[in-house]
């Protein structure tokens, strides 16, 4: 376990006790590599458990629970009896709304097998759908809620509840980052709750950042990254005066890591203000490129310039990229809006794909796609009186599809099988506690060693659970 | 054939001794038996389980091993997995049916396998693996002995070498142990250092100009004693320690973590225990109340009310509402009030005894359902009317006379204010109609343009009023006043033990456990009667003086906030595989002394800071050092970062912003556009959003503000996010402190922050005409102590070069320095 303890992190008094120039100096002195930059590597790499397939995450969370029903997880037995009521196999625990008639409800739209594996993908993804054979899709997944809050903070942190690190966070832990000038754990249009970016008792600095797409020139994509009403001067006298006064509070008390701590992180936010406008500036780009992702001022274009930074970033050396993509939760009108959905990421995920392969980088990125819980089968009417062709789905915790694509996965594999109705799994089980295994598993991490202690007790991204999947993995 | 020949090979090495000599006469095995075991049994039990329970697999799941008899009839965490003679009670087929676990994990065996064990433990499970597990060594054969469950002792004040420095009882027993090592305390700190530190550690605000003169000039052998009873008297110190209280509580002003539900009455619990660390209500009480204030005797209708309002504390976490499975719902919410209670009270983890005993310490699973026993009789949520929510219980508290008079006056203005508005709306919507029909009559002939397009406007301006007017009425009626009322909870109609739930599957139940408290610190069994929870007896048993846990566990959580680590540092654990305490005497005599006082938390508080311990100051000593690197015998102070309430509160009061608060809603519910869904046929509950705020809001105390579970902290609390402020369904006995890069952006661009400075700087410019004034007063303000020379030319070279800005950017690069942000 040695090679995940703590590192020491503060150990920059003696470079600032050398540095003769102002804060703003050592700051830039940073940027530039020099010895500053060797003694600031605040997230050392650390060595994995065993050799590692994928170095990096890319997180495409589809928030809402997208409905696997129409998208990768078609029933005859549902498109037969579609508007009929059936019998469902359902748990009889739980309390229901909307969804009492058990009325099947087909695919919205045509889903075809795909590629050589002839995975089952719809048509209302295209593009995704011309990657079939680079994905592994599980079709055996099942959670433990059927409610958006906890479901989600399982999915990003193994709990329903309380407050514990998020994978991203764990990630960060275990393996450390590869870029010091940039946080190692970045989500792009972070999640609402901010549990599911945080990094709980480890170390602040595993926590997600949170960046959002610019919104205009001025805008900055981290927060409070600029001061965009102060000159450059008046910035930089204001950090002088306040790097002088802490070295020199630093001087009467000789030693405190504290303070060192705090100089340092003063010294990594000037990095990230030099680094991050270089990083979202997506103008280096081709025109091919950005088509690709579907950056045309349509309906795709924030997410895909948010996919396009995630490449950028992890790219760059970002351990763990989120990328969060909502409108996924119809409980109503899923006929219609299913496919605005599927149009606003079907290009920049498809792009993405296809960008990272032929830049080499899918081998070691593992890029993992998923919602919170899936739909179900049978449509949900709220109202009670509306024709089927306006129904939704109701959320369904007790299976639902994920996919994962390069990073030591089984490409063009379909993994899992559900009921005749797509309502439990039958084989290929999957359980999100199995998912976070097997992501570790893929980034050299032994899920059942990455054990920091807190509060007198081990803790794991899987609790006492999680297997590692191997029948997928490459 | 293959298994027949396996029998054969298996029957000729073991057979015959495993048949005479472990089993009993009813327990000897035909061969038909064992037939039926070798072909149908142990064939699949090899294939699909002993990977993970037996002994060969790499880590065993569930502590359950299936390779032996004897550890198959016993089981693992979740019981017996086989009993004799009785399939459907036994956990094996349970689990093979996929009824309570799912075994194999990887998909269900052929329903043909799941009858063939059926009838095998029909048949009385015969099986000839003898063998015995060799015992786990990784578990304590008693933990019993453990220090934190000894008696509390009062241990003798100790001798000391130099007999001039010990100011209190505290400072003996810190200096003998230094002495020991052959250290020596550090010199004292100056007083502007002390009075600061003093400030913060009691208010959570810096010292005004005025307090730093006056101490410094009070030549008084008793100035420490005056300056710390007047911060002890003053309201701000309770509402310091009710915001570290809350750190224990997971409070925020919403329920549970979906759609943003109002907490409307949480700020009831806040205020009571800002008030309760005010009066110094005995800690004692203070516990029993927020277990079991419900059930308590008061002495007057206030105090009854109080009591009630106290029970928040099991309410206030982040109870999950919306599990469509109530039953589950129920037992994660007992869960949660189990180990919350035994967490900040007793500091232990008992959660993990809900699955099995727990792994170091000596806590029984049915220790931990013995406790649950006591929730399990308590009510602390309802179904809705909507969707699959449920809410917590709202109790209404009992009002005195006087408070009845109020509130039936508030009721008629309220009724009054209702009448006038629907009183204006419909003479609106008569004038409306009335524009419309004059509209409609002048028709659409072009010389009335002006005429029609000036009725028109009326028409619209009305048609807006009237909206506005829907609105601000459905809101009125939903906020009428009514009895008030606060979360709580109460006792169920049946109060009853708890059965084990196996892995917390509220339908896979277990052995029921008679309620009672952990056997490792108490032989005591309650006394119930039918119609009591417990509840009243179990916080009891926690405040007793003879708990060995609950004292020290609460002397060591306010030594930490003063000293800043823990005599235990692990504050919130006192486990076997917690830290040993750093003055195991010091901590006991502190215990032995609080409760002999009536568990006063404001006397304990007062003798630590008079103490010399708290007087020293916080600078580098070589040797010390070089002994004790984390100084953990105290041979000086710790400096600490301040908190993100602090940080804000300070911000507050050196730039002559803050606004003296006395409690109340810290949601601005009254504001219609915060609220929503309170129409009550929507399916999802009522829920807030936070977008206009009360005027003063902005510059009221942090612990006043609005606390969100699911978001980014809103508004003018925003500094919380960036500072390590307790995620409200997280639990902190001791906060994080992080350094990290957005702190400093924050510090350095962020808009409040920027904002302060500007006040600061108006103030100083107010308050002083000249510069080498100004420069006094912003060092006095800020840090607290007068300005250096050196630094009095330092800063008047940045003035001259900053220019028109210069005072707002030197405040503004002084409340982004590492001094302003320590307390040293």
């Amino acid at each position: 376990m040695s090679v995940m303890n703590q590192l020491p992190i503060f150990s920059r008094r003696e470079a600032l006790k050398a540095a003769a120039c102002g804060f703003g100096g050592v700051a830039l002195q940073g940027l530039t590599g020099s010895t500053a930059r060797a003694a600031t590597k605040t997230l050392a790499v650390h060595v994995p458990h065993h050799a590692a397939k994928a170095k990096r995450v890319i997180f495409l969370f589809m928030a809402g629970g997208p409905s696997q029903a129409d998208l990768f997880d078609p029933k005859p037995f549902i498109t037969k009896h579609h508007g009929q009521t059936i019998a469902a196999p359902v748990d009889d625990h739980q309390l229901r709304v909307g969804v009492e008639k058990f009325l099947a409800m087909g695919p919205v739209a045509p889903v075809r097998p795909r590629g050589e594996s002839g995975m089952m993908i719809s048509d209302l993804m295209p593009n995704i759908a011309s990657v079939a054979d680079d994905l592994c899709l599980l079709r055996g997944m099942y959670t433990d809620n059927k409610a958006h809050a906890p479901a989600t903070l399982q999915l990003h942190t193994g709990t329903l509840a309380e407050s514990l690190p998020s994978m991203g966070s764990w990630i960060s832990y275990g393996l450390g980052t590869e870029n010091d000038n940039l946080p190692s754990f970045i989500t792009i249009h972070p999640p609402e709750d901010v549990r599911n970016y945080g990094s709980s008792f480890l170390r602040a600095r595993h926590q997600g950042t949170p960046l959002n797409v610019p919104a205009s020139e001025k805008a900055s994509a981290i927060k409070y990254l600029q001061d965009p009403d102060t000159s450059a001067i008046d910035q930089r006298r204001r950090l002088d005066f306040v790097q002088h006064m802490n070295r020199k509070l630093l001087d009467r008390v000789e030693t405190d890591a504290q303070m060192e701590g705090i100089i340092e992180s003063f010294e990594l936010a000037f990095r990230m203000q030099a680094e991050t406008p270089r990083l979202v500036d997506l103008s280096g780009e081709s025109q091919e490129t950005l088509r690709l992702y579907g950056i045309d001022g349509k309906q795709a274009d924030r997410n895909g310039r948010a996919c396009l930074l995630a490449r950028r970033m992890s790219e760059a050396g970002v351990r763990f990229v989120q990328v969060t993509m909502g409108g996924w939760d119809h409980h109503g009108n899923i006929r219609g809006a299913l496919r605005g959905s599927c149009a606003g990421v079907d290009k920049p995920i498809g792009g993405l794909i296809k960008d990272l392969k032929r830049r080499g980088l899918l081998d070691e990125t593992l890029v993992l796609w998923s919602g919170e819980f899936g739909r179900s089968p049978w449509s949900q009417d709220l109202s009670g009186t509306s024709p089927i062709s306006t129904h939704g789905r109701e959320h369904q915790q007790e299976s639902f599809c994920t996919w994962m694509a390069g990073g030591g996965v089984k490409p063009g594999l379909t993994y899992g099988n559900t009921d005749d109705f797509g309502y439990r799994p039958i084989d290929g089980k999957v359980h999100l506690h199995d998912l976070h295994a097997t992501m570790l598993h893929l980034l050299g991490l032994d899920h059942e060693r990455l054990t920091p202690r807190h509060a007198g007790r081990d803790f794991r991204l899987t609790d006492i659970y999680g297997d590692v999947v191997r029948e997928i993995l490459a | 054939m293959k298994s027949a020949i396996t029998i054969a090979i298996w029957l000729l090495l073991f057979g015959a001794s495993v048949r005479n000599s472990t089993l009993t006469a009813e327990e000897q095995l035909s061969d038909q038996q064992l037939t039926f075991f070798e072909e149908r049994i142990r064939p699949v039990l090899v294939e699909h389980c002993y990977a993970c329970h037996s002994e060969r697999a790499k880590k065993l799941k569930g502590e359950l091993r299936l390779d032996l008899r004897d550890t198959s009839r016993k089981g693992g965490e979740s019981g017996a997995a086989i009993i004799p003679g009785k399939p459907d009670a036994s956990l094996l087929i349970q689990a093979m049916r996929y009824e309570s676990l799912e075994m194999p994990p990887k998909g269900k065996l052929p329903d043909r396998v799941v009858a063939d064990f059926v009838k095998w433990i029909e048949m009385g499970a015969p099986d000839p693996r003898d063998g015995k597990a060799a015992p786990q060594s990784s578990r304590p054969k008693d933990g019993r002995d453990h220090w934190a469950f000894q008696p509390i002792q009062d241990p003798a004040r100790p001798s000391v070498n130099n007999a001039g420095w010990p100011l209190s009882d505290i400072d003996y027993f810190v200096l003998h142990r230094l002495e020991q090592e052959g250290l020596k305390p550090v010199d004292d700190a100056d007083r502007y250092t002390w009075l600061r530190r003093v400030s913060f550690d009691l208010t959570g605000l810096p010292p005004t100009v005025d307090e730093i003169e006056q101490f410094v000039e009070n030549t008084s052998p008793h100035a420490h004693e005056a300056a710390v009873d007047r911060l002890i008297a003053s309201r701000a110190f309770g509402e310091r320690w009710a915001r570290l209280w809350l750190d224990l509580v997971g409070y925020a002003d919403q329920i549970g973590t979906s759609n943003n539900l109002f907490a409307e009455h949480g700020w009831k619990y806040r205020d009571y225990v800002i008030d309760a660390f005010n009066d110094d209500k005995p800690f004692d009480r203070f516990i029993r109340e927020q277990i079991a204030g419900d059930l308590l005797d008061c002495a007057s209708v206030e105090a009854r009310a109080e009591s009630i309002t106290a029970t928040g504390f099991l309410v206030l976490g982040d109870l999950e509402v919306v599990e469509a499975d109530k039953e589950k719902m129920r037992v994660d919410i007992i869960d949660q009030q189990v180990v919350k209670t035994t967490r900040a009270f007793l500091g232990l983890t008992v959660g993990c005894a809900r699955c099995h005993d727990h792994k170091f310490d000596p806590i029984p699973q049915r220790d931990y359902y013995a406790i649950a026993g006591f929730f399990h009789s308590t009510e602390s949520t309802y179904k809705t009317e909507r969707g699959v929510w449920s809410d917590v219980i709202a109790r209404q508290l009992p009002e005195t006379e006087a408070g009845q008079g109020l509130r039936a006056e508030r009721s008629r203005q309220h009724a009054e204010k209702i009448a006038a508005m629907k009183l204006e709306r419909t003479e609106a919507s008569k004038r409306k109609g009335d524009l419309d029909k004059q509209i409609q009559e002048i028709g659409k002939a072009s010389e009335a343009e002006a005429a029609r397009a000036e009725l028109a406007k009326e028409r619209d301006q009305l048609a807006g009023r009237i909206g506005q007017l829907n609105r601000e009425i459905v809101h009125a009626e939903f906020f009428a006043p009514t009895v008030p009322e606060t979360y709580g909870v109460q006792d169920v109609k049946k109060p009853a033990n708890m059965r084990i739930t196996i892995r917390g599957n509220p339908r896979a139940l277990g052995d029921e456990v008679p309620r009672g408290f952990l056997t490792v610190a108490s032989d005591i069994t309650p006394s119930l009667s039918p119609s009591e929870s417990g509840r009243k007896q179990f916080a009891d048993w926690v405040a007793s003086p003879k708990n060995p846990l609950t004292a020290r566990v609460v002397v060591n959580r306010i030594w930490q906030k003063l000293f800043g680590e823990g005599l235990v540092r692990s504050v919130d654990y006192f486990g076997l595989r917690g830290e040993q305490p750093s003055h195991p005497e010091l901590l006991d005599q502190l215990a032995t002394k609080f409760v002999q006082d009536g568990w006063s938390q404001k006397s304990l508080v007062r003798s630590l800071v008079v103490s010399h311990a708290y007087r020293m100051n916080s600078s580098h000593n070589q040797q010390a050092h070089a002994a004790d690197p984390n100084n953990q015998l105290l041979w000086r102070a710790n400096r600490r970062r301040l908190d993100a309430e602090a940080i804000r509160d300070a911000l507050l009061a050196v730039s002559g912003q803050l606004h003296r608060s006395a409690g109340g809603p810290a949601l601005p519910l009254e504001f219609p556009e915060n609220v929503a869904n309170i129409d009550p046929t929507n399916v999802n509950p009522p829920s807030f959003s936070l977008g206009r705020w009360r005027p003063q809001q902005p510059f009221v105390r942090t612990i006043y503000l609005p606390v969100i579970r699911s978001r980014p902290q809103p508004g003018p609390a925003e500094l919380r996010n960036v500072f390590d402020f307790t995620q409200p369904a997280g639990f902190a006995g001791k906060r994080a402190v992080t350094a990290v890069p957005t702190q400093a952006l924050f510090l350095m661009n962020s808009p409040v922050v920027k904002e302060h400075a500007k006040a600061l700087s108006e103030r100083l410019l107010g308050e002083a005409s000249e510069p080498v004034e100004r420069l006094e007063l912003l060092w006095l303000c800020v840090l607290n102590r007068p300005i250096a020379d050196d630094e009095r030319t330092n800063a008047r070279s940045f003035l001259d070069e900053a220019g028109e800005n210069g005072w707002t950017e030197l405040c503004h690069g002084l409340i982004a320095s590492n001094e302003f942000l320590m307390r040293l």
